[in-house]
């Protein structure tokens, strides 16, 4: 029991469910239909084993009452004094008083009883070695030698019935019969006159039993003392022996078997004449016949109600746990790393708002490891741009050629200027630690790139930077402006002979406003629109751009949030102007913050 | 793991709505309703043997040794204990011995033929006080001092059919006397009434002469049979009244010759008439059948101790069905004897 119940607490919760709900449905509707059936067979039983006993005394009382009749029958002899005269004698002188007696008590007993008395099958004398008889139908054994007792029978005044199977009279078409033997006294001279036999048709049983109001299939005997069927409802078991007659419980009343295949509901009634017993079985069987729609619609019920039980049962235990298997897989799913899940669950329900709580926890979490894990991303990249310009070999290249040529020239001044900007330069590339720059140092760089492309294209190039602000003060992301300074020359000054590049820096609505203004042949519609895709893109999605401009769209974005970033306007042939907006923010707002860090 | 659940949950349900159904087994039927057992035969309670004591108004008499025959018959047949005692003459004084003996033997029943109604109370009376039932039986008592008499016959019917068979036998006219037993004898004087009822009401031109006591002594009869024979030439018929008249009055008649001059007629037992109305001394006889009176005597008494009394039209065994008027037990009708059928009697 105690594994049991250790290996049920491991069951799965729906089965534990499903288990919980059939108790519950199918334990009280199998305890209520069995209860109720049984109460109800049971009271049947006894209400049935209380009323057949008193049918069956009636029916003894009808019985004893016919019985009674014929026991009165010999009395009809004493009617005749010319029979009794005759009963008395005992000698004769010639056969032909013998005969003419015989045919006065045969004549006799013929008027009187078989014309008389319906039931009565023939009747029988015998007397001082002489047999009288007349009967109804042709008979064959009763003969006065044949008989064990003859008319010296010492009956003491009483009367008593045989049996078929006690003598050996048998009449034609064997019908059931019961012969009442009764002693012939002469009352007057107190003298033994014989015994006269009446056979009774039994036939008058049927009729009580026709009018027994009793169940339908039953069977309905009437026993000796002795268990001698003497009548039963089946007439081919009438002399038969009831062998369990001795072990019947003795009482009046009813009883019902136990051991048998079939059982029986016996009703007994020991009241009858001469001790008979009026015998009344029913299968119970039968007898529960009427019950059997109650039992039928009980049974079809119980399993509709187990059958709806058992689906709302699998139904709940599911609901219940089919939301919480699917969270179950939906966690394990972002425990491996995969966070686009679809934990949207309809139900407003604990599952449901657990459900609902997973999604934002995992939205939340989604969110934490962009901002953290993107920016980190970006910040590399913005890095390795950072180094790719420091060590920019075209860049490079073009600017050590141009310090040789003014070599060759002889001009120094230009020399000395151009290797202290590059070096200036340089040095600002090397120190990339730093994310963030003072506006100044930024513009600053930009100044010398300027510069010196300035030198080296002589007056194909001219440029101007103007700030309106205190740009020591405030500070914004390294290699903002670059980018996009080197793509205004790349494309500038391949279609420009006179090439202008103009840079304002100044502070509106407290942000801070760069403008690259060119007059480069601007952007096609076909690059803009797909330039201004990329911007309004999510700049998470792309990060190997190539565009400088949506490299630093994007960091900005990512850095500051939406609202900033960059800003492209075009006119074919008129220029291109770049506007970069980011938060102002002051020098020491950001030393506090890295401190902070 | 769910199908093994549901297996279990069904083998559960299958165990618990089988249950009950296989439980009793102890004994092979089981009682659904009794209205009592019924006791077996061998604890039916042994019986005490009843006694009942049978008084005739004398003892040795054709008349009452019949009665004593059917007596000891039924209670051979009845299973009880009879004893038949009487005085030896019809005496109420000796009766009253005879009854006293038998209340001192505390018997369960006295039944009576009173010789005389009215000196018999005290004694049956302090017999009931002791618990003995008494009842009487061919001569009555007073009610109160008896539970019920038993009557052969009715009295009035006996008494004109008496009167009947002698007015057949002298052709309705003559002198006639009458023989009775004891004058004190109530059922006797009944009769007398009767009979003489019976011939004011039919029989003017027939007169009664004289009636005579015989004490039921059969040797006083003869003297007085003769004593009439003498002292009436014209007497046509004698009518005995009890059953020691007619063959007194037979005998008598044989012998003084007038054999079919005077009839005879009564009551009495077929036996002894046999012969005389062979002869033709007496033409009929009445009676009933003292043997079945006695009969009847002891088996209407043992139901008494039983606590049964006589019911009208009852049948009784080996007696057949008798009538109760009041408290009077009639036992039937009376047969008369005539030299045809006299031999089929044997009492």
């Amino acid at each position: 029991m105690t594994f049991k119940w250790k290996s049920f607490k491991n069951y799965r919760l729906m089965t534990k469910l499903i288990f919980t709900y059939m108790l519950l449905t199918v334990l009280p509707v199998s305890l209520i239909g069995y209860v109720a059936y049984s109460q109800y067979t049971k009271s049947i039983e006894e209400q049935v084993g209380e009323y057949i006993p008193k049918v069956l005394d009636q029916a003894n009382e009808s019985i004893d009452y016919y019985l009674a009749d014929v026991k009165q029958l010999p009395e009809l002899l004493y009617n005749s004094n010319q029979v009794i005269e005759v009963l008395r004698k005992d000698t004769y002188q010639n056969k032909s008083s013998l005969l003419q007696d015989r045919f006065i008590v045969n004549s006799y007993l013929t008027r009187t009883y078989i014309n008389g008395e319906a039931d009565v099958l023939g009747a029988f004398i015998l007397s001082k070695n002489r047999l009288f008889v007349s009967s109804k139908i042709p008979y064959s054994g009763f003969a006065e030698d044949m008989l064990p007792f003859g008319q010296d029978l010492e009956l003491k005044g009483k009367q008593s019935f045989l049996l078929p199977s006690q003598v050996p009279l048998s009449f034609k078409g064997n019908p059931p019969y019961i012969l009442l033997m009764r002693q012939i006294t002469d009352t007057e001279n107190r003298m033994n006159l014989g015994t006269m036999f009446i056979a009774v048709d039994l036939s008058f049983m049927s009729k009580v039993v026709e009018n027994l109001e009793t169940v339908n299939n039953a069977d309905l005997s009437l026993l000796s003392d002795e268990g001698q069927m003497i009548y039963h409802t089946d007439s081919e078991k009438i002399g038969l022996m009831d062998e369990q007659f001795q072990k019947y419980p003795k009482i009046n009343g009813s009883f019902r078997t136990t051991g048998e295949e079939e059982n029986r509901l016996i009703s007994i009634s020991r009241a009858g004449p001469d001790d008979w017993v009026l015998l009344h079985s029913v299968k119970l069987k039968n007898l529960t016949e009427r019950t059997d729609l109650v039992r039928n619609a009980t049974i079809i019920v119980f399993i509709v109600i187990i059958l709806l039980g058992t689906l709302i049962s699998i139904f709940l235990a599911w609901t219940v746990s089919r939301p919480i298997h699917l969270l179950t897989h939906q966690m394990k799913e972002v425990e491996k790393g995969n966070f686009e899940v679809d934990v949207t669950s309809k139900s407003s329900d604990e599952v449901g708002m657990l459900a609902k709580s997973f999604h934002s926890m995992v939205a939340k979490i989604k969110d934490l490891i962009r901002l953290n894990y993107q920016i980190k991303l970006q910040q590399k990249e913005a890095e390795l741009y950072a180094l790719q310009s420091q060590i920019n070999p075209h860049f490079m290249y073009n600017t050590l050629e141009t310090i040789g040529m003014a070599v060759e020239e002889g001009e120094n001044d230009t020399v000395v200027d151009m290797v202290s900007i590059l070096g200036r330069m340089l040095r600002f590339s090397i120190s990339n630690k730093e994310k963030m720059v003072n506006i100044d140092q930024e513009v600053q760089h930009m100044k010398d790139y300027l510069t010196i492309q300035k030198i080296r294209f002589e007056d194909r190039i001219e440029f101007s930077i103007q700030d309106h602000m205190e740009t020591k003060r405030f500070v914004t992301p390294k290699f903002i402006l670059q980018p996009i300074v080197e793509n205004c020359m790349k494309h500038g000054l391949d279609h420009c002979h006179h090439f202008k590049v103009e840079i304002l820096i100044e502070i509106k609505d407290q942000e801070v406003h760069f403008t690259v203004k060119d007059n480069g042949p601007g952007i096609n519609e076909a690059v803009m629109a797909e330039l201004n895709k990329y911007l309004q893109m999510d700049p998470m999605g792309r990060r190997d751009s190539k565009f400088g401009l949506i490299n630093v769209h994007g960091r900005i974005t990512m850095m500051f949030g939406e609202q900033y970033g960059l800003h492209i306007e075009s006119k074919g042939g008129i220029g291109t102007e770049v506007t970069i907006r980011i938060p102002l923010i002051p020098m020491d707002l950001l030393n506090e913050g890295e401190r902070a860090n | 793991m769910a199908r093994r659940t549901m297996t279990l949950v069904g083998l559960f349900i299958l165990v618990f709505v089988s249950g009950c159904t296989t439980t009793n087994n102890k004994g092979e039927f089981e009682v659904v309703y009794s209205k009592g057992d019924v006791k077996g035969e061998t604890e039916k309670i042994e019986e005490r043997q009843y006694t009942i004591a049978i008084v005739p108004k004398l003892v040795n008499i054709p008349y009452f040794n019949a009665v004593e025959e059917g007596a000891l018959e039924a209670g051979e047949e009845l299973g009880v204990k009879v004893i038949y005692k009487g005085p030896t003459v019809a005496d109420s004084t000796q009766q009253i011995k005879v009854i006293e003996e038998l209340i001192n033997q505390k018997v369960d029943v006295i039944a009576v033929s009173a010789n005389d109604p009215d000196k018999l109370v005290p004694v049956l009376k302090r017999a009931q006080r002791k618990d003995i039932k008494v009842i009487t039986w061919d001569s009555d008592t007073h009610s109160d001092s008896r539970e019920f008499f038993i009557n052969m016959v009715n009295p009035e019917t006996l008494g004109r059919h008496l009167m009947d068979t002698l007015a057949w036998n002298v052709d309705e006219k003559g002198e006639f006397a009458i023989i009775t037993g004891s004058k004190s004898a109530a059922n006797l004087n009944v009769w007398l009434n009767w009979i003489k009822v019976q011939q004011r009401d039919y029989y003017p031109n027939m007169k009664l002469v004289e009636v005579v006591a015989s004490d039921d002594d059969p040797h006083k009869a003869y003297m007085l049979a003769k004593d009439l024979l003498a002292k009436y030439p014209n007497l046509k018929g004698i009518i005995g009244n009890s059953s020691v008249g007619p063959p007194a009055a037979a005998q008598a008649v044989k012998e003084e010759g007038k054999m079919g001059e005077v009839a005879v007629v009564g009551l009495s037992s077929p036996n002894p008439m046999n012969e005389y109305l062979k002869i033709g001394a007496a033409q009929v006889v009445t009676l009933w059948s003292p043997k079945k009176l006695g009969y009847l005597t002891v088996a209407l008494a043992t139901n008494l101790v039983d606590g049964v009394y006589p019911s009208n039209q009852q049948d009784v065994p080996q007696v057949g069905r008798i009538h109760v008027i009041e408290d009077t037990v009639i036992m039937g009708e009376p047969i008369d004897f005539t030299k045809e059928n006299v031999d089929q009697y044997d009492f």
